[in-house]
């Protein structure tokens, strides 16, 4: 029931209050970045992961706002279910005009995956063929800063990173996502 | 039984590697067997040739076209037939990228039904659709970010590297597999 109520949401912020740009606009901009990335690094794509995280974070810092401004939800999501599925309904389409499928919960309800079966990112890729590019590269690896910091301001701390990639030859892209805790909001002293 | 044309070899050709008339480096050749299990009709050297030759008739084309105000589609039709079997079809980009399709007129065999429902020959602008599925596989080359123009068509003209995405060279074989005169899409 929430899940298509998520859905409803995403779709309506997206026809009616969002800016469109070219998909192309948004695939080379990010291909450039993370072959010059590559570059710059020499190819250690160890490194390059984490640069496209720290990049990812602080686009979600700024971007969780204007998410919270679109998507008009002030009430809190009651449980991490709900916070999973508005980050795939909600969040993802209406930036990105995809919808990933949220799956593999663990018994506790604090991990989870999202599986993209389509990226605007990836489009037209081709990794390296240098025999390390497909064993280390995570291309599309700032969604997983983007996440982190996003949820961050919202008081989640998350850890978040790809397990698979279509772009690496296995079947599917997904990304684990796993709650460490809630960050308890400091109240300041009270002055009585 | 009746013989329909099919592609021998498909080449496509950077700016920047003509230099006396011989190709240093095409940056990609592929060669079809008329018949899977059939030997190509030519060596790999020998379609390296003709791809060669067809270059100074791009040069002699492109330059009347100048000169008449033409010819800005592109397309540059029959560049020349080789012999009673083999022809070749050229195509320029603005970018000055060519790719060549030499075609064997006499290539696939195929069964009296399936022939009556087939033209033989080639009409005008029957290629057209092969360099447009050419084109397309090229642009979506160059979208790779980690595709660098630069080492592949060096500006200095020499030393440029062969295309290695297995995207693009399956496209190439598919392309060259399925096509047939007549054919709508590809």
């Amino acid at each position: 029931m929430a899940s298509s109520k998520a859905a409803r949401i995403g779709e309506e912020v997206w026809k009616s209050r969002v800016d469109k740009v070219n998909a192309e606009l948004v695939t080379l901009t990010y291909g450039t970045i993370v072959a010059q990335l590559c570059k710059d690094y020499e190819s250690d794509y160890i490194e390059v992961n984490k640069q496209l995280d720290k990049m990812g974070y602080n686009i979600g810092l700024r971007l969780i706002e204007d998410y919270l401004a679109k998507s008009n939800t002030m009430n809190r999501c009651s449980n991490f279910r709900e916070t999973a599925e508005m980050i795939a309904k909600v969040g993802f389409k209406i930036f990105l005009n995809i919808t990933p499928a949220v799956t593999n919960w663990t018994s506790d309800n604090k991990q989870f995956s999202l599986i993209f079966d389509e990226n605007p990112l990836a489009d037209f890729v081709e990794l390296p063929d240098d025999g390390r590019a497909q064993d280390e590269l995570w291309y599309s690896n700032i969604f997983c800063g983007v996440l982190r910091g996003a949820l961050e301001m919202v008081q989640m701390q998350v850890e978040a990173h790809f397990i698979s990639d279509v772009l690496r030859g296995n079947d599917s892209t997904e990304m684990r996502i796993s709650l460490i805790r809630y960050i308890d909001d400091e109240m300041p002293v009270d002055d009585d | 039984m009746t013989a329909v044309p099919s592609i021998a070899c498909l080449g496509v050709i950077g700016k920047n590697v003509y230099t006396s008339s011989t190709i240093k480096n095409p940056l990609h050749i592929s060669i079809f067997p008329s018949q899977p299990g059939n030997k190509p009709v030519r060596t790999p050297l020998q379609f390296s040739l003709i791809l060669s030759s067809t270059l100074d008739i791009f040069e002699a084309r492109s330059k009347a076209n100048v000169s008449t105000g033409g010819g800005l589609s592109g397309d540059f039709g029959l560049l020349h037939a080789i012999d009673e079997r083999l022809a070749a079809y050229g195509f320029e980009t603005n970018t000055g990228v060519r790719f060549v399709a030499v075609v064997d007129m006499r290539g696939r065999i195929v069964g009296d039904e399936a022939a009556r429902s087939q033209v033989t020959g080639l009409r005008e602008g029957e290629m057209k659709l092969v360099f447009r599925a050419m084109q397309t596989a090229y642009v979506r080359l160059l979208q790779n970010p980690f595709y660098d123009p630069d080492e592949h068509s060096p500006p200095a003209g020499k030393g440029g590297k062969k295309i290695t995405s297995r995207k693009f060279t399956e496209d190439m074989k598919r392309l060259g597999e399925t096509w047939a005169p007549g054919l709508a899409t590809l």
